[in-house]
This record gives C-alpha cells, sequence and structure tokens, in this order.
C-alpha cells in the first residue's frame, strides 16, 4: 500500500515536471506528442490510483498502562 | 478468680505501624478537595504543602516529579494521596498527583505553566518542523471509542488512501491518561521504521476533562518527539499547552484529518487542469513556431529579391553601354566607314548607314 501510495507522489512530481517542460525552453514540437501522451497517461493513473486506494488501519496490542 | 486485663499494649512505633496498615487498608487512595497554604519546594526534589480549607489542615508530601502542574499558595486542588501517621506521630497525605479544580485554579495553573515553558523556548516558531504533504505512514493517539477519533478516521479515509495508520487506543481523560500518551509518544519515537508525523487527537469536553493536555511531562514529551506531532484537542476556541508545543496545531480532530492529508478530489482536479492547460499551450507554441517560420521565409525571399533587382541593373546597365558601341548606331548617327588604301586612283569602300559605296581616291592631304 505504501509503495504505491509513494508512486503516488512520485507520479505526481512527474507530471508536474512533464507540465512544466512545455513551458520550458527545452520545449520541441518533434517531442511534445510524446510527452503530452505520458503526461496523459499519468493522470489516469493517478485519479485511478486515488479512487482505489485505501487506508491500512492498525489498533496497536501494546498496552500503554503504567506498569505493562 | 481476678478478671485479667486483655487490652494489648503497644510500642509506639508498632502502633504508629498498625494505623497505618488501618489506613492503608481503609483508605488506600483518597481524594482531597482544598486550597494549598505553605508551598515549598526542598532540595528541588520534596514539596510540602498544606491542604486546608475553612477548618481543618492537613500537611501534604511529595516528590517534584509526581507534581505535573504548578500550583501555588491560595489555588484550589484535588490531590490524590494515602493517608499517613510519620514516626514522629504527625498525620499527613503522601500525594500521588495533584490537579487543580475550578475553573480559576486551571486557568491560574496553565497560566504558570505556559510561562514557564515559553520562557524555555518550547512554543517558538522556530522550533516548529512541517509535516509531509502526502504521508505514508502516520501514529494516531487517541482513544478508539472517542468521537473525536471517529470523525478523524472517517475525515482522512475520505480525503486519501494508501497510508499505513498505526494508533495507539489511550486514555485521553483521566489521572492515568497523561502517562499513557507519554508512553505511546515513547513506543512510535522508539520504533525502526519511523511515523512521519504522530498525531494526537481529543473531541471536546470541560475544561477538566481536557485538562490532561496541560500536563508537563506530556507537554515536554511532545517538545522532545523525534517525529513531527500534529496536535488536534478539543473544539476550536479550547486551548491547550499540547497545541501550543506540537509542530502543527488543529482546532479539532477533523482539522486534523484536514491539515495531515491532501484532498483527492482537489488533487484530481488539479491533475485534469494541468493535462488541460498542455494543449492550449502546444497550440500557441506551434502558432509562434509557424509565424517565426513564415517571417523567416519572407525575409529570405526580399533578400533574393533585392539581390535580382541589383543583378538586373547592373546588366541593364552594360547593356545600354553595348549599344552605344555598336558600329550601327555610329553609322545611324551619320559617320561612314572607309575601307581600303587611300592612296590617289585606288579605289575605296565607304560604308554608310543605308549604302555601301565603292569610290576613288582623287586626292589626299595631311590635316
Amino acid at each position: 500500500m505504501s509503495a504505491t501510495n509513494k508512486s503516488i507522489q512520485e507520479k505526481t512530481n512527474e507530471l508536474s515536471k512533464l507540465v512544466e517542460w512545455f513551458d520550458s525552453d527545452d520545449f520541441s514540437l518533434e517531442e511534445a506528442l510524446e510527452k503530452y501522451r505520458i503526461a496523459e497517461k499519468l493522470a489516469i493513473d493517478i485519479e485511478n490510483d486515488l479512487s482505489q486506494l485505501k487506508n491500512e488501519i492498525e489498533i496497536i496490542k501494546k498496552k500503554f498502562d503504567s506498569d505493562k | 478468680m481476678e478478671k485479667q486485663n486483655l487490652k494489648p499494649i503497644f510500642s509506639v512505633s508498632d502502633l504508629i505501624a498498625i494505623v497505618n496498615q488501618t489506613l492503608e487498608y481503609s483508605y488506600p487512595n483518597i481524594e482531597v478537595e482544598g486550597e494549598v497554604a505553605s508551598f515549598k519546594v526542598n532540595q528541588e526534589k520534596f514539596v510540602f504543602f498544606d491542604i486546608k480549607d475553612a477548618e481543618g489542615s492537613i500537611g501534604c508530601f511529595m516528590t517534584v516529579w509526581q507534581l505535573r502542574v504548578p500550583i501555588e499558595d491560595g489555588m484550589k486542588v484535588i490531590i490524590s494521596a494515602s493517608p499517613k501517621l510519620t514516626k514522629w506521630g504527625k498525620f499527613s497525605l503522601t500525594v500521588k498527583s495533584v490537579r487543580p479544580s475550578g475553573e480559576g485554579a486551571l486557568r491560574k495553573s496553565f497560566e504558570l505553566l505556559k510561562n514557564k515553558l515559553d520562557s524555555e523556548g518550547l512554543f517558538a516558531i522556530d522550533r516548529k518542523r512541517q509535516l509531509p504533504a502526502m504521508p505514508q505512514r502516520i501514529a494516531v493517539i487517541s482513544s478508539i471509542q472517542a468521537a473525536g477519533y471517529a470523525d478523524f478516521i472517517k475525515i482522512m479515509n475520505d480525503r486519501w488512501g494508501g497510508m499505513k495508520v498505526d494508533v495507539a487506543n489511550v486514555q485521553v481523560q483521566g489521572s492515568a491518561s497523561a502517562d499513557q500518551i507519554i508512553k505511546a509518544i515513547d513506543f512510535f519515537n522508539q520504533q525502526e521504521i519511523l511515523p512521519e508525523v504522530i498525531v494526537i487527537i481529543r473531541g471536546g469536553g470541560s475544561a477538566d476533562d481536557l485538562s490532561v493536555f496541560n500536563d508537563e511531562l506530556l507537554v515536554r514529551s511532545i517538545a522532545a518527539s523525534r517525529i513531527p506531532t500534529l496536535v488536534g484537542v478539543g473544539h476550536e476556541t479550547d486551548d491547550s499547552l499540547a497545541d501550543l508545543v506540537a509542530d502543527v496545531r488543529a482546532s479539532t480532530p477533523s482539522n486534523a484529518a484536514q491539515i495531515l492529508t491532501p484532498d483527492k478530489k482537489e488533487t484530481i482536479g488539479s491533475i485534469h487542469n494541468q493535462l488541460g492547460s498542455i494543449l492550449p499551450r502546444m497550440l500557441l507554441l506551434i502558432n509562434q513556431y509557424k509565424q517565426a517560420n513564415q517571417e523567416t521565409l519572407k525575409a529570405v525571399v526580399e533578400i533574393i529579391e533585392m539581390k535580382i533587382a541589383d543583378k538586373a541593373r547592373h546588366i541593364s546597365n552594360i547593356r545600354s553601354i553595348l549599344t552605344q558601341l555598336n558600329p550601327e548606331m555610329i553609322l545611324a548617327r551619320g559617320y561612314a566607314l572607309v575601307r581600303g588604301l587611300v592612296d590617289i586612283n585606288s579605289i575605296i569602300e565607304i560604308e554608310t548607314n543605308k549604302a555601301i559605296i565603292k569610290a576613288e581616291v582623287k586626292n589626299v592631304s595631311n590635316k
């Protein structure tokens, strides 16, 4: 779960970088279409991840009474 | 027969021991409410004070580390204690814990401790650490029966997923609660893989209910946590020292969930906006490229046209000169071309614009 969640952050960062690329001096028409396709796929992946992932909640068994 | 006296005869120390046994059996732990008087600390270890009301006063003893909230003379308190008769025959209370009683005392104690901890820099802004933007491992300290905990979990689950959430189920009210929360903080700080944030939450309650979050040792434990802390206790209007010392303060448990996690609906919306902004930008850039190319092409055509015009002018000039040099043009202006030897009686050929004439030379003279 955690690994997948991390990949949400990685995917989000990757998407932001791709969007920035379209505004940067590195922009080239030859690469633009491929980059757009990657960005589109990332957006779909992130949306799917966010819609499907659940939190894993665990109540710790240890007792926190003073003598235990 | 003489009646035997069956009443036991005690030594003084035995009597003291028996009285103490009786007290311990009958009153192992009592709570007494009264006003503090003659408060003093000896050798920075031992605390002495009297607890009194209008008609009585009892001496109290405790250690400094058992005193979890600051007290002073005149403050109304509730003590948890065991009664004891000392070897000098003095009745006293061995105090296990003290808590302020009544709103005035709670406020007074709060202000005293707040000033003390503030002077140590525990609430300083530069101590505050940021929480992770998208946490993956979080630790929650709360009572799982509390309404505040349920609110927190619900909002957290609605907003974000994929997190590993460890919950330490502790009391968040009553005399044992501060120590339990401290133990839970220590537990998480000793984990091999540390959580990225510790969230301490509790719903609303009376000032007395929430007073655990003004416990000095608990406040210091939050301050000492290696893991960044988020505290959401009570309602928006409730202030606690735990709030002040935390890295981030939430006004309620629900607010803690909002601070802790991004909202997936907002995140998805933002992703769509980002993606949607690419296409217009691409079209704009393509148009800019196209316009730049057209302008370059136009400039090249202009240069070529200028060079062609230059060449055309040059050729025209040459043609004009060549025309002027053409012998036909000279004959047209009335001149004639003479061929042959210019001797007397010799025949010469004269070419004009319109005829070729044979003629005989009759005379030759020098000019």
